[in-house]
């Protein structure tokens, strides 16, 4: 009976049981103080970091296109953060700290789908923050919003689509993590902070030196920044757009595409770094340190 | 023939505390400095982070001075950094391994350990910010104009010691805590890289905001390490680098004595409950 | 008066409040009660009983880790509760299946590191690891990190960082735990040789196996729930069921023997039947030989065939069998998972 259990409803079981504990795990957020640090008072407290940056400089000019730039782009690289991070940060959880990632390599599931499993209530918590971060920046900062403006259609197939992709850049950090017992803990975060700086989040790649540009390019995060921006506040995105050259379906299009190369990347490079770190006995290994 | 002699000599008293400091100090100084890659994850990537910011004052075409400020805060990050994950949380990670027991145990003090912890810590986070800002001077071409080098020295020092203090008495706060030490933690992030001015003057806040923040001793030593350290600095300061100076002073002692005291009554309160042992579920 | 006891206690209990997750109200624990010992100085004690017996409790607060909630506990004739820093000056501890030190640091840069808390001098700590290592078998792991070693080796690393202190009382949870049948032996070995080196050294040792208190301990407590049920040398110990003659029969049995109608024959003061392998086992301490006749034919009865039939010499098994009614492992089962 089990052996012929199809693969398919392998995975969904994984999936389905990973989003469930993960659910549980993250319940933490059930109790206000938790979820008052992690979703309103972190997320907040950096996005202010760059207001004052840019108050300081610009005198306070909060109703320029360049501060809608780098404020909805820092909102939402929120996603990129939690989910991406999200998702291999299970291994260093799983591993180091309730140690059972070695029970699960030995259950019937698929650790793939249980780790974007894992992911799933970071999605719906970030979802959160995001809200209460934009919301600050509509009531106080003159972040515009108009509801009868903003591309509904763009906005959601882009932001759908680019969940997806960072859960997928996610899987392939996990493994990366995996076979990177030793620094695991601040793999996830490094990351996550160097593709602020080359993801045109905060500012244009085009600030970037010429060299490292196309590091930005070959991101889809940055297309995907962009595509957002442009759906939210299509107008001001205008006044200061990161990619001028490209329409939103064309963007769209490079988003798909992308998602897709880095799906299989990702794939790809769990297999190869969950072999390495079986090779090498890091299923269980733990630092004390 | 005992197949073991007895010891012959046992230090007690000052001996014993030096020996136990330079003791727990030592997996700092050698150990983490053993795997090589801290220098692409303790210093290549908080450079990335730092580069962001850089690059956003770029965008927004803001003085230059800037970019150093930024570079500087970078760099003293590492040390908040340090002093949250691997001071003040560090003895909930000694008490899920069990190191946290033999400590309690051995005749060597609580107090000279925590002292072991952070001379071990300063010195290895003192290697990465080096690393840090020499490696972002030379990239974004940081022109350093010193008013003073010993007042610089000493700014730097002193908001050590008080910075250090302040995690060795956080540290036994942590001692009774379990998983939450891991979000306190983290609240102590983000809010304090806001109101600490790591990546901007504090003077442009409203004066009730460094007055609140100068409780982390990084607030002012940064504000008067830019004062020292840069042509616009004076200009963009919060207060006199003077009263920066006695104030971390003040909070250097303060936070050592508090941290000595907190520890004794923390100490005693956690073997009360049954708290120096692994966490029960 | 000099007090010629290296451990006393006096009516030590500890309580411990149990807040389960999502409930407001705490619930009470009692991990140990009534606790009145003394081990003299020079002896090897053994505390033996199941997993959450209270023995990790009571080492807990013989080593300062833990105050009693109430009576009165010295070690090296200092109280635990007030004068914790004379205590830990003659102590060390060593639990089993846990890790000590830092991973990126080698076993004799950890056990070093321990000996400066200790006061030892540099030169001396290290010709003491040396000697240690060699002893042990570990010479050649002197320079290993050990987030790199098997656990058994954290292990022994472990027990050597115990020793190299030189306490004059040294408290073992478990030393053994997590050892195979070879390096428990060694680990045995070195326990005998190091408390015959002095005659002041003592020992407190806690393990759920029978065997190692058996062959190891002057003395032994038995301790289940909290409480010392009886303390003796392992001889008297087993004394106390010499009267009785006991038994192990091996049976081959087609269906799962029942139990009951042998508790209440007259003449069976305990039956146990448990399954091997291959077999099903019964133990059983009768007042009397003579009682064997009935107890045989009850087991044909249920058409079981008696396989072999052996009479043996009590142990310490038997003697917990005696005093709690089941044995070691089925009190684990019944009780796991609890906090000790």
């Amino acid at each position: 009976m089990e052996n012929s259990t199809p693969v398919m409803q392998k995975n969904w079981r994984s999936f389905r049981m990973a989003a469930w504990l993960g659910w549980k795990i993250e319940s933490n957020w059930t109790d206000p103080f938790l979820f008052a640090i992690y979703s309103i008072v972190k997320p907040l407290a950096a996005a202010m970091i760059l207001v004052v940056m840019y108050g300081v400089i610009s005198r306070n000019q909060f109703d320029s296109p360049v501060f809608a730039y780098l404020f909805i782009g820092n909102a939402f690289y929120q996603y990129v953060s939690n989910v991406m991070v999200g998702v291999s940060w299970a291994i260093v959880d799983d591993r180091e700290h309730y140690r059972t990632l070695k029970y699960l390599y030995v259950s019937p599931i698929s650790i793939p789908f249980y780790l974007l499993g894992r992911g799933v209530a970071r999605v719906l918590i970030t979802t959160f923050s995001v809200v209460v971060i934009l919301a600050v920046g509509v009531a106080f900062l003159h972040i515009p919003f108009n509801p009868a403006v903003i591309d509904w259609p763009l906005f959601i197939t882009s932001l759908l689509i680019g969940i997806l992709m960072l859960a997928m850049l996610g899987l392939l950090l996990a493994g990366f993590t995996l076979r990177m017992a030793q620094y695991s803990f601040n793999i996830g975060d490094s990351v996550a902070g160097a593709l602020y700086l080359f993801s045109g989040a905060i500012f244009p790649i085009s600030v970037l030196p010429a060299f490292l540009r196309p590091l930005g390019y070959i991101m889809p995060i940055s297309y995907w920044l962009e595509l957002i921006r442009r759906a939210m506040v299509g107008g001001v995105a205008a006044d200061f757009p990161m990619f001028p050259g490209f329409s939103n379906l064309q963007l769209l299009l490079i988003l798909i595409g992308m998602t897709i190369i880095f799906g299989f990347i990702s794939v790809w490079g769990w297999k190869k770094f969950d072999w390495q770190a079986r090779e090498r006995g890091l299923i269980d290994q733990t630092n004390n340190y | 023939m005992p197949m073991l002699p007895p010891v012959s000599k046992r230090h007690t008293g000052w001996r014993l505390f030096l020996m136990t400091v330079f003791g727990r100090s030592y997996p700092r100084v050698i150990g983490a400095q053993r795997e090589t890659s801290w220098v692409f994850f303790d210093t290549f990537l908080p450079m990335l982070s730092v580069a962001a910011y850089v690059f956003v004052y770029r965008a927004i075409k803001a003085p230059e001075d800037y970019v150093g400020f930024v570079v500087v805060g970078g760099a003293m990050m590492a040390f908040w950094m340090n002093v949250l994950w691997s001071m003040s949380s560090q003895l909930y990670w000694e008490k899920e391994t069990g190191n946290l027991a033999l400590y309690i145990i051995s005749p060597g003090s609580m107090m000279a350990i925590l002292l072991g912890m952070a001379v071990g810590g300063l010195f290895a986070t003192t290697l990465r910010a080096l690393g840090i800002i020499i490696l972002g001077s030379l990239l974004f071409s940081v022109h350093f104009v010193v008013a003073s080098f010993w007042q610089l020295i000493l700014v730097f020092l002193l908001t050590m010691v008080a910075l250090y203090g302040l995690g060795m008495m956080t540290a036994s706060l942590y001692l009774l805590l379990s998983r939450e030490a891991w979000h306190f933690s983290n609240l102590a992030q983000e809010p304090i890289f806001l109101v600490s001015g790591f990546y901007f003057p504090i003077k442009n806040f409203p004066a009730w905001v460094p007055v609140i923040g100068s409780i982390i001793p990084l607030t002012m030593g940064m504000d008067a390490m830019r004062q020292l350290s840069f042509a616009s600095g004076p200009s963009l300061g919060w207060v006199s680098v003077k009263i920066e100076i006695l104030v971390l002073a003040g909070l250097a002692v303060v936070f050592l004595i508090a941290a000595r005291y907190l520890l004794s009554y923390m100490e005693k309160l956690a073997v009360r409950e049954g708290r120096l042992t692994e966490s029960r579920g | 008066m000099e007090n010629h006891y290296a451990i006393e206690t006096q009516s030590l209990g500890r309580i411990y409040k149990v807040r389960h997750a999502g409930k407001k109200e705490t619930k009470t624990l009692t991990a140990l009660e009534g606790v009145d010992l003394q081990i003299r100085k020079g002896e090897l004690f053994g505390l033996l009983g199941p997993n959450g017996a209270g023995k990790t409790t009571l080492i807990k607060i013989l080593t300062t880790l833990l105050a009693p909630s109430h009576g009165q506990a010295s070690v090296a004739g200092f109280d635990v509760s007030k004068e914790p820093e004379e205590v830990r000056q003659r102590i060390n501890m060593v639990s089993g299946g846990e890790s000590s030190g830092y991973g990126l640091l080698t076993v004799r840069e950890n056990l070093w590191m321990f000996a400066q808390f200790y006061g030892i001098p540099g030169k001396e700590a290290n010709a003491r690891i040396k000697t240690l290592l060699e002893i042990v078998g570990m010479a050649d792991r002197e320079n290993t990190r050990t987030h790199s070693l098997s656990t058994g080796l954290r292990q022994k690393m472990n027990i050597v960082r115990g020793f190299l202190t030189d306490p004059q009382i040294l408290f073992l949870d478990e030393p053994t735990l997590g050892l195979d049948v070879g390096a428990s032996r060694d680990v045995r070995n070195f326990i005998h040789r190091w408390m015959g080196d002095d005659t002041q050294r003592t020992l407190l040792l806690t393990t759920h196996y029978m065997v190692e208190a058996d062959e190891l301990c002057d003395r032994v407590a038995i301790i289940n729930k909290g409480k010392v049920l009886a303390c003796g040398t392992p001889a008297s110990l087993k004394q106390s069921l010499q009267k009785e003659a006991i038994f192990r029969m091996d049976l081959d049995c087609p269906r799962t023997l029942d139990e009951i109608p042998f508790r209440g024959m007259a003449g069976v003061k305990s039956v146990k039947v448990h399954d091997n392998e291959t077999k099903t086992v019964m133990d059983l301490v009768l007042a009397e030989e003579s009682v064997l006749a009935g107890v045989i034919a009850a087991v044909t009865s249920q058409g079981a065939q008696i396989a072999t039939l052996q009479k043996r010499e009590p142990t310490l098994e038997d003697v917990f069998v005696q005093l709690v009614g089941q044995r070691m492992e089925e009190v684990e089962h019944a009780d796991a998972p609890s906090g000790e």
